[in-house]
């Protein structure tokens, strides 16, 4: 690799509450008790960050993840670099950020990327996770991509580089609800910006490549040990944002309001009928016709 | 291109780790396959792990392969110190203090759980192969090896997950159920006679609260042997070994009496339990949730559910930190406890929230962590002869070499002594480059046959044996006599036990054995001793016992939709005991036709013998935690 | 109406000149090769009842515009009319086969910026024209990221996956869009998106900026939908409504993502298309090949998709190939070593109730469990459990359906 010019890669990662059983927490009314629920890497980034790592064993990648959020989003920092031995981490955090929509985020972001190893120019990779499973929705990242001008790649379930020709080549994974799924095979120059699919899984098919990996990832486990000292943070300023792209000024949308759907599911009580009673039949024969004619709606 | 490495050792248990580390310790690089997610997470053993000092010849201790880091990183639980034979019938029992015959020899007698022990030596071993250019891949399956055309001595290695490689020497160290060996039909399958059966659970129980009920300190611990009507007529028996804060509970019966008399084997190891003195070793305070009430709103029952079940998660979790030195210590330091008593006054204070606010209720019972199962090589009976095929040398149960003798089990140390052995023998061929059977193999067989162990696998130790006699010293002639009674006079004098065991070694072990591992050994001569001798236990509750499917919830698996096991013929009696044998259940019996679900599997080869039998691909299966 | 006495307390909105600047409704439609992915037709269907209610009530002629980009799918845009579109935009170009983000969402944006695409169907509103009022975007695989990048490049707002849709006037206090006065929002979309718990639904707005400080405008109004939500409207040929072509332009970067190539993995089962799915386990062992017969009988008078439990996938017994090989197949198992189904009904016939299964099933509407056992987990796992041997419960409920199955229709009208 002598005289190519090295690859930059960047993650970006979000924190997010811990869905999993025994961790989270509701309040009365069913809705997250988000002060009880501890917050963690988010399974989308994490499989994001999975993905960057792949460029790691694969072709020397430098990797940066980069997150918007709290100080204590460090902790996604943290263990993202745990997954994809970062080299650099970055938290844009700042109090101009608040209240931002996906548009804004995205506006933070590109920020943020700014300020990394070789800047937006210098950049060859982004990757995303699919999407937060807290609320946002998988806009951040595509709009990201845009506003950094780099092409799109959603639904990534695998992909190699090209380093000579600067290329990627992905396998898409498009999935037209219950209408055909398709394997969609592209190729785009870099730089590019790569949304993970959940499905994604790296595969390292040589002994030699997993020795790499093996070496890899206990460089990543001393690396976010001491994590703080790769862990770079910038605020608005140092970012170089504009103030009405951020945060609630740079933000389309608001919440309006927050309301309890009303519940139409019955919890599983069952009502034993008798198989052998004609009339009982009648009535789940009728019920049966009820539920199809959309009377019930789910 | 094809990749090649000098030596390929195939699994991660203790002796393919053993291997690795030894062939890096000589400077060698080698790689080792593992097909769990890491090493550690397929394997079980009892257990206990000896340093043993033979009074002839050599071995290789885990001290010798890993240094005296091996002692003060204490990837072990607790240093046994105590060792006591349990003669039980109903609620009597009888019991025999053997400690000295776990000292028999033995520089030190340690319980280990295999997956802390193994991440261990994976650590060790691993580091040390990087710096050779080698190192672990894990979540990779063997799946053929053959044989370059032009070149014998070059093997080349099929996977499920990776490219073909290829590699100069081999060491097959895939456990009992050796897909290698099957593949290259270097040995037959083993049969029942050949084997035992162990089923296990790893208990919960705070550290101090053991370390006062077992009568132990912080640094020793306690391993208790059951034999007699817990047996429920089963040649083997039972055992309770002390971990750190943890109870290893099993059982291991002869495979051949379990065959002739088919039982269940968790309800094997459910009787071990409900044996009033185990009972009591392994009760703890335990939690017992209120049912919810189904009138309340869907959200309000969620906010209860999740309300309780972290308030039980953080109870058990500080009393079990509360009960431990270290634990005490930890909690002290991170800021959040003042004092020891801070602790027990916030575990007591939860305790009272849960009984008033949730109506939970604590009780005595048990608190089981993990279910398990292997199958084991009696080395004695299936000891491979060759342990070699073309330039693959095979080691510890992959070589059927495993000392079974009475109490005395020991697995983990042979393979380790194997492995450096064959780590040896491949530096040797290394720094020769030649991989011939006659220079690699044959050499490795002739280290073989300088270990002490396999003299412990053909022949009887008078000394041994002896220990024996002096602790049942106590017990009535007339209960051994009637059925012992000419062993017993040969054994009484250092010179009749001599000769008698000279004659015993020349008709050879096999023969004997049936006399000695017989029903009245394991059965009826325990029951005896207890009815007639022993004192009366009591257990003030009964054990909640987890179903089969319960356990088997618990395990965490990475389910394969693939079976790696085929049944091949669905009518055969073997596979209709299997119904039964089968530790998850996964056989069942549909219009005389066994079924296989496969889902459960623990991958302990019981039905290897008449299956097509693989292990899973790569990181699928069941992964133990503790093990 | 009768808010406008209120609205005298409240400060009106300085838009009322801007507003004309967005009209109204399109939606981007989904396509593969022509053939429209069922959400576009849901979408067409509840953007054709918004845009009839809100041209009632504010008295305006605003229209719904399909967005059709393909090649060679004119015959689509004919259905796009008659499944409720006053009007379709059609960007014809080889390079639009297939969906690639970056070029449709440069052409889109195009689109939805052309003020003479409008003038064919609407002249009246075509001089002031700057962008569309609303948007509407599939929430699948292709249309969220669609609508991420358009939304990022007409420097709009977005919400995703929503389930309701209310257009309504709004009197609005914010922080920073009204800098904390009352303003009156009209013509506002109020996109409800159900919360991740499921238990909340939250109403997402896109606002302008009224903001004195930083005023801005930030239209169109643009959501996600979830598939299966909304009902399409009938197909009806005499709709009527006018096909605009646009035909685009490329730059040498929008067309840098090359599709190599396409792989359609069909799955044999489609159980996402079915209402109704059931299913069989071992309670078929008495006579399996008839047993599986009388499944085969119910669904099809329910229309329903057949699965199975895992077991059977195993072949446990003999049946004849070719029941063998359409039922107790793999792609058919339903559970955690499976499928995941949702339908709003389910059917689990003589099966027990392992949680494997339960994983794959219990997302179901209702659930109906034929076994005779009552002691069988599915029983703590259904809303019907009717007890008997399926060999009789079947035929009679089979029987019994088809009695009932004129009078149902006559009632649905």
């Amino acid at each position: 690799m002598i005289g190519m010019r090295s690859l930059n890669v960047a993650v970006i990662v979000k924190l997010e509450p811990d869905f999993s059983e025994g961790n989270v927490s509701y309040n009365a009314d069913g809705t997250l008790n988000r002060a009880e629920t501890k917050s963690i890497l988010g399974p989308h980034s994490a499989i994001a960050s999975l993905a960057a790592f792949y460029s790691k064993v694969r072709y020397g990648a430098r990797i940066t993840v980069g997150t918007m959020g709290p100080p204590i989003a460090d902790a996604a920092l943290q263990q993202a670099q745990m997954l994809c031995d970062a080299d650099e981490l970055h938290l844009y955090s700042d109090r101009l950020f608040a209240g931002a929509d996906t548009l804004a985020t995205a506006e933070t972001l590109k920020a943020g990327i700014s300020k990394m190893q070789g800047g937006i120019e210098g950049m060859d990779l982004v990757f995303s996770g699919h999407r937060a499973s807290d609320g946002e929705t998988g806009q951040t990242g595509p709009q990201t991509a845009w506003k950094l001008g780099f092409p799109f790649l959603g639904n990534v379930i695998d992909y190699n580089l090209d380093l000579e020709r600067r290329t990627i080549r992905a396998k898409r994974l498009i999935s037209l609800q219950g209408f055909y799924d398709i394997v969609e095979e592209i190729e785009a120059p870099l730089p590019a910006f790569v949304s993970v699919d959940p499905s994604y899984q790296p595969n390292f098919n040589t002994v030699s490549q997993r020795l790499a990996l093996g070496r890899y990832r206990k460089e990543a486990a001393e690396r976010s040990s001491n994590y703080k000292q790769y862990l770079k943070v910038f605020n608005a300023q140092q970012m170089g944002v504009d103030p009405k792209l951020v945060g609630l000024p740079g933000s389309p949308t608001i919440v309006y309001k927050v309301e309890k759907i009303p519940k139409a599911k019955a919890s599983r009580k069952s009502e034993v009928i008798d198989g052998a009673n004609p009339e009982h039949i009648r009535l789940a024969a009728a019920k049966i016709h009820e539920i199809l004619s959309g009377a019930v709606v789910k | 291109m094809v990749e090649r490495f000098d030596a390929v050792i195939i699994g991660g248990g203790s002796a393919g780790l053993a291997a690795l580390k030894q062939l890096a310790n000589q400077g060698k690089q080698a790689v080792l396959i593992e097909a769990g997610t890491s090493p550690g997470t397929k394997n079980v053993s009892g257990g206990i792990l000896y340093s043993k000092k033979p009074k002839d010849g050599k071995v290789y201790n885990v001290e010798d392969v890993y240094g005296q880091d091996f002692l003060s990183d204490a990837p072990f639980e607790r240093m046994i110190t105590k060792y006591m034979l349990h003669a039980t019938s109903k609620d009597k029992i009888f019991s025999i203090d053997l400690t000295a015959a776990h000292h028999y020899q033995a520089n030190y007698g340690c319980s280990v759980l295999m997956n802390k022990l193994n991440s261990w030596f994976a650590k060790e071993a691993g580091q040390s192969a990087e710096k050779q250019g080698g190192g672990i891949v894990s979540g990779v399956h063997v799946r053929s090896i053959g044989w370059k055309s032009n070149e014998e001595s070059i093997a080349i290695i099929e996977t499920d997950e990776l490219e073909p490689f290829e590699a100069k020497a081999v060491i097959a160290a895939d456990g009992v159920n050796s897909e290698v060996a099957e593949l290259t039909q270097a040995r037959d399958k083993f049969s029942p006679h050949q084997l035992y059966q162990g089923v296990k659970v790893i208990v919960k129980l705070p550290e101090q609260i053991m370390e006062e009920r077992f009568g132990i300190e912080y640094d020793s611990g306690a391993a208790h042997l059951f034999a007699g009507d817990v047996t429920l007529n089963h040649i083997g028996g039972g055992f309770v070994y002390t971990n750190r804060d943890s109870l290893s509970a099993g059982v291991v019966y002869h495979y051949d009496s379990l065959m002739r008399n088919p039982s269940e084997p968790h309800t094997l190891v459910d009787t071990l339990l409900q044996n009033p003195m185990v009972s009591e070793f392994i009760k703890d305070e335990v939690a017992v949730k209120q049912e919810i009430d189904k009138n309340l709103p869907k959200e309000e029952q969620l906010r209860i559910q999740f309300a309780v079940s972290k308030l039980i998660k953080t109870w058990g979790e500080l009393r079990h930190a509360y009960y431990s030195a270290n634990g005490r210590k930890g909690l002290i330091e991170s800021g959040k406890y003042k004092s020891d008593e801070d602790i027990r006054a916030r575990v007591e204070s939860i305790k009272q929230e849960l009984e008033s606010k949730y109506s939970t209720r604590f009780v005595t019972d048990y608190v089981e962590l993990e279910y398990s199962a292997k199958i084991i090589p009696d080395g004695k009976r299936c000891a491979m002869r060759q342990p070699y095929y073309k330039n693959i040398l095979f080691v510890g149960d992959a070589a059927g070499r495993g000392i079974f003798i009475g109490p005395r089990i020991e697995g983990i140390n042979v393979g380790i002594d194997d492995a450096a052995r064959a780590a040896e023998s491949v530096a040797r061929a290394i720094d020769r480059n030649v991989f011939s059977e006659d220079y690699l193999g044959q050499y490795y067989s002739q280290s073989l046959e300088a270990s002490p162990y396999t003299k412990d696998m053909r022949e009887i130790d008078k000394d041994y044996l002896k220990i024996f006699l002096d602790a049942a010293k106590e017990v009535p002639r007339d209960i051994i006599g009637q059925r012992y009674g000419m062993v017993l006079k040969l054994m009484s004098s250092g010179t009749l036990r001599g000769l008698a065991i000279g004659f015993a070694n020349i008709l050879g072990f096999e023969r004997l054995l049936p006399l000695v591992e017989s029903e009245e050994t394991y059965v009826q001569v325990p029951i005896e001793l207890a009815d007639r001798l022993g004192k009366q236990v009591t257990s003030t509750y009964n054990p909640s016992i987890p179903t089969v499917a319960q356990r088997i919830a618990k395990l965490k698996y990475n389910d394969d939709r693939i079976s790696h096991i085929k049944v091949l013929d669905p009518q055969s009696d073997f596979m209709k005991k299997m119904v039964k044998l089968c530790p998850t259940n996964c056989y069942s019996l549909e219009d005389q036709s066994v079924v296989l679900q496969h889902e459960a599997c623990v991958e302990c080869g019981t039905c290897a013998k008449e299956t097509d039998w693989h292990h899973p691909r790569g990181e699928m299966g069941v992964s133990y935690q503790y093990g | 109406m009768s808010e406008q006495s209120q609205s005298t307390q409240i400060q009106n909105a300085p838009s009322a000149s801007e507003d004309c600047s967005y009209r109204h409704l399109y939606v981007v439609i989904e396509h593969d090769d022509g053939k429209p992915v069922p959400v576009s037709l849901e979408m067409l269907g509840e953007a054709r009842r918004q845009m009839d209610i809100f041209n009632a009530k504010y008295s305006s002629n605003e229209k719904v515009v399909a967005v059709v980009l393909g090649n060679n799918v004119r015959n689509l845009c004919e259905e796009m009319i008659y499944y409720g579109a006053d009007a379709v935009i059609y960007a014809a170009s080889p390079e639009l086969q297939y969906s690639r983000n970056l070029v449709d969402t440069k052409v889109i944006s195009k689109i939805a910026r052309n003020a003479d695409l409008t003038r064919n169907f609407s002249p009246e509103y075509a001089d002031s024209f700057k962008k569309p009022r609303y948007m509407f975007f599939a929430a699948d695989s292709i249309g969220r990221h669609l609508s991420s990048t358009v939304m990022a490049e007409l420097e709009s707002g977005l919400a995703s996956d929503i389930n309701k849709l209310v257009i309504s006037d709004l009197d609005i206090r914010h922080e920073h869009k009204t800098k904390g006065q009352t303003i009156r929002y009209e013509k506002t979309l109020e996109m409800y998106r159900p919360d991740f718990s499921g238990f909340l639904w939250t109403t997402i707005l896109c606002l302008d900026n009224r903001n004195p400080v930083a005023p801005k405008e930030f239209h169109p109004q643009s959501c996600s939908i979830i598939p299966g939500v909304f009902e399409p409207l009938g197909r009806d040929t005499s709709r009527k409504g006018s096909i605009v072509d646009y035909t685009p332009e490329f730059g040498e970067h929008d067309l840098a993502v090359k599709v190599l190539g396409r792989q359609v993995i069909k799955s044999v089962v489609d159980f996402e298309s079915h209402k109704a799915v059931i299913s069989f386990g071992r309670g078929i062992k008495e006579s399996p090949e008839e047993n599986i017969k009388l499944v085969a009988e119910l669904a099809d008078e329910l229309d329903a998709a057949v699965g199975i439990s895992l077991p059977i996938s195993k072949k446990p017994y003999p049946v004849s190939e070719a029941t063998s090989s359409t039922y107790m197949i793999p792609d058919r198992v339903i559970g955690t070593s499976g499928r995941k189904v949702a339908p709003m009904l389910y059917i689990a016939v003589g099966i027990s109730g392992a949680v494997q299964h339960i994983v794959g099933m219990k997302e179901s509407g209702f659930v109906i469990a034929i076994n005779p056992d009552e002691e069988a987990p599915i029983r703590g796992e259904c809303d019907m459990f009717i007890k008997g041997r399926m060999e009789e419960v079947v035929p009679l409920l089979v029987q019994e359906l088809k009695k009932q199955r004129p009078a149902m229709q006559v009632s649905n009208r």
